[in-house]
């Protein structure tokens, strides 16, 4: 078992709390005008996806959640689980998606994923820091918009929309940055 | 791109950074309104305050004949406006800027900020507790005409601001929320037991006030922000509240509180002390704890505890976060937000 001072955990971790793994989604390292320095950690928990609150002493022992990560493949999702695949083994694997945070908009069938598992539950999932999707649906850009809004918003094959540039049009593949959602670049077939 | 660019490139985002001219114009007007005094006090001082948690920015001043001296940014302006309370200017407030070092640049918290003190004579912290509802309620509907104060939007939720706001003391709190009577929350060794039962990590080094700032934080304070309600959280334990008069009747307490709103901490009051001798000696047990903890050392502030001795009226202050009455006046999730140079774009830093 191994441990960290509270007030080392970061964004993106995964700890144990009540016996459980959790998945870090913002800490807050405080220290009150009175009172030793705190940290306080909003988390999922990773096998349920329920969302929980703790305020740490910052130099108290928390334990860390072992983390294996495995290639997998996406294959669908429905409105609360998202299902991977691992391509030699055909073994499938559900996710909450909660855990995905608002990341399913980036996914289409097969897309490569790292799925992280604590022993033998998944727990989390990692995306390619950028993907490649088709754009579903493009409008001609309005003539005469060119200089305040360069961009104009396009939908992916995946139902999100994105800010592109004008000459991007249905049927075009773009790069697009999962972290922030932004354009990256048109890519050629 | 920092912020200037992107005001540039967006017009329409000033608006929005104007949010802090609106508040300290209020805040000015409300308080020149009831004869009240802006007073201005040092940034730069050779003894800055000495609680033990906090650490300060600490400088050289030089002259030029080789003269050197320790200096600090100060961490509150409380010490100089007690020194002008002894010298008699009577109700008094300052606006001015602040400094803590070593905290994460965060949602709450940005090194450099902006401090409101507010010190009421002849008065008692529940004096302070009127101010500031009334001072909040001006801010919100100067800042907009159109709130509505019992049903008032900040980060998509409602809250019900209209007066009186909810007021628990922290004994109370305890044994709603927490299910701890009174003397086992003030007690060294009954405290660390109960939290040891409800799952708590306690080991040798934890200390009664560790403990009791947990289960603040995991219970009451959650319990308290269900109500979706102001609230004033008032008599801390006495051994919490350095700077504050011991309540005449249970002196196990003394009169201080804090002031809360969607989970945001706004401001920390006490009826002063004003007794020199019990003041220096909190002082030097402050200044102890600091040692202990490795914090900079800095002498005590000699002048202030002459001023204490020479007479200060009873008085009741207030320190609130400036910078976080901008973030709930202006609907904004961060302080950076409200901040046309926030720390962490100064320094390339990583908000958390």
């Amino acid at each position: 078992m191994s441990t960290i001072n509270a007030g080392n955990i970061t964004k993106g971790s995964f700890i144990i709390y009540k016996g459980a793994p959790h998945y870090v989604t913002k800490t807050e390292f405080m220290s009150p005008g009175k009172g030793a320095p705190i940290m306080r950690v909003k988390m999922k928990n990773a096998t349920t996806g329920a969302a929980s609150e703790f305020t740490y002493k910052s130099n108290e022992a928390v334990e860390v959640a072992d983390v294996a990560k495995k290639d997998m493949h996406f294959l669908y999702s429905d409105t609360s689980e998202a299902v991977f695949m691992n391509p030699r083994t055909y073994d499938q694997v559900s996710v909450p998606l909660t855990l995905l945070e608002n990341k399913i908009g980036f996914l289409v069938t097969d897309q490569k994923c790292v799925v992280l598992w604590h022993g033998d539950k998944a727990i989390g999932v990692e995306i390619p820091p950028n993907v490649v999707l088709t754009v579903a649906e493009a409008h001609e850009a309005i003539a005469g918009n060119r200089v305040n809004a360069p961009k104009k918003s396009v939908k992916l094959e995946t139902g999100i929309e994105i800010q592109a540039p004008i000459f991007i049009k249905t049927g075009d593949k773009v790069s697009v940055d999962t972290t922030t959602g932004d354009y990256l670049a048109r890519i050629n077939q | 791109m920092q912020t200037w660019e992107k005001i540039k490139n967006k017009p329409d985002q000033l608006a929005k950074y104007l949010v802090r001219e609106k508040v300290v114009d209020t805040v000015r007007n409300f308080f020149k309104e009831i004869g009240f005094h802006e007073v201005s006090t040092p940034i730069l001082v050779s003894t800055p305050s000495c609680e033990p948690n906090l650490e300060v920015f600490k400088t050289n001043l030089k002259t030029f004949r080789g003269t050197k001296k320790d200096a600090y940014l100060i961490m509150s302006p409380e010490y100089s406006i007690k020194k002008l309370l002894a010298a008699g200017i009577g109700n008094c407030f300052e606006i001015t800027k602040c400094f803590r070092n070593e905290e994460e640049v965060s949602r709450l918290h940005n090194p450099e900020f902006t401090m409101l003190e507010w010190y009421r004579t002849n008065a008692d912290y529940t004096d302070i507790m009127n101010d500031f509802e009334k001072l909040f309620s001006k801010i919100i509907t100067q800042t907009d005409p159109k709130a509505n104060l019992s049903n008032w939007i900040y980060q998509k939720k409602s809250y019900d601001l209209t007066p009186p706001w909810m007021k628990f003391s922290v004994a109370d709190a305890f044994e709603r929320f927490a299910e701890i009577d009174t003397d086992t929350m003030l007690s060294k060794n009954k405290l660390p037991e109960v939290a040891k039962s409800k799952g708590y990590e306690i080991s040798q080094e934890t200390t009664w006030e560790a403990i009791f700032n947990q289960i603040l934080f995991n219970e009451v304070e959650p319990a308290l922000r269900k109500y979706n309600k102001p609230y004033f959280l008032y008599d801390y334990p006495t051994p919490l509240a350095s700077l504050s008069k011991k309540k005449s009747l249970d002196p196990r307490f003394a009169e201080r509180f804090e002031v809360f709103l969607a989970g945001i901490e706004l401001g920390n009051c006490f009826s002063e002390l004003s007794n020199a001798p019990e003041q220096e000696l909190r002082f030097k047990k402050d200044l102890g704890e600091r040692k202990r903890r490795g914090k900079s050392s800095y002498p005590l502030d000699r002048e202030l505890i002459k001023a204490l001795s020479a007479g200060i009226p009873q008085t009741a202050g207030i320190a609130v976060g400036v910078d976080r009455l901008i973030m709930l006046a202006g609907d904004f999730a961060t302080i950076s937000e409200t901040l046309f140079f926030p720390a962490k774009e100064i320094f390339d830093l990583q908000e958390t």
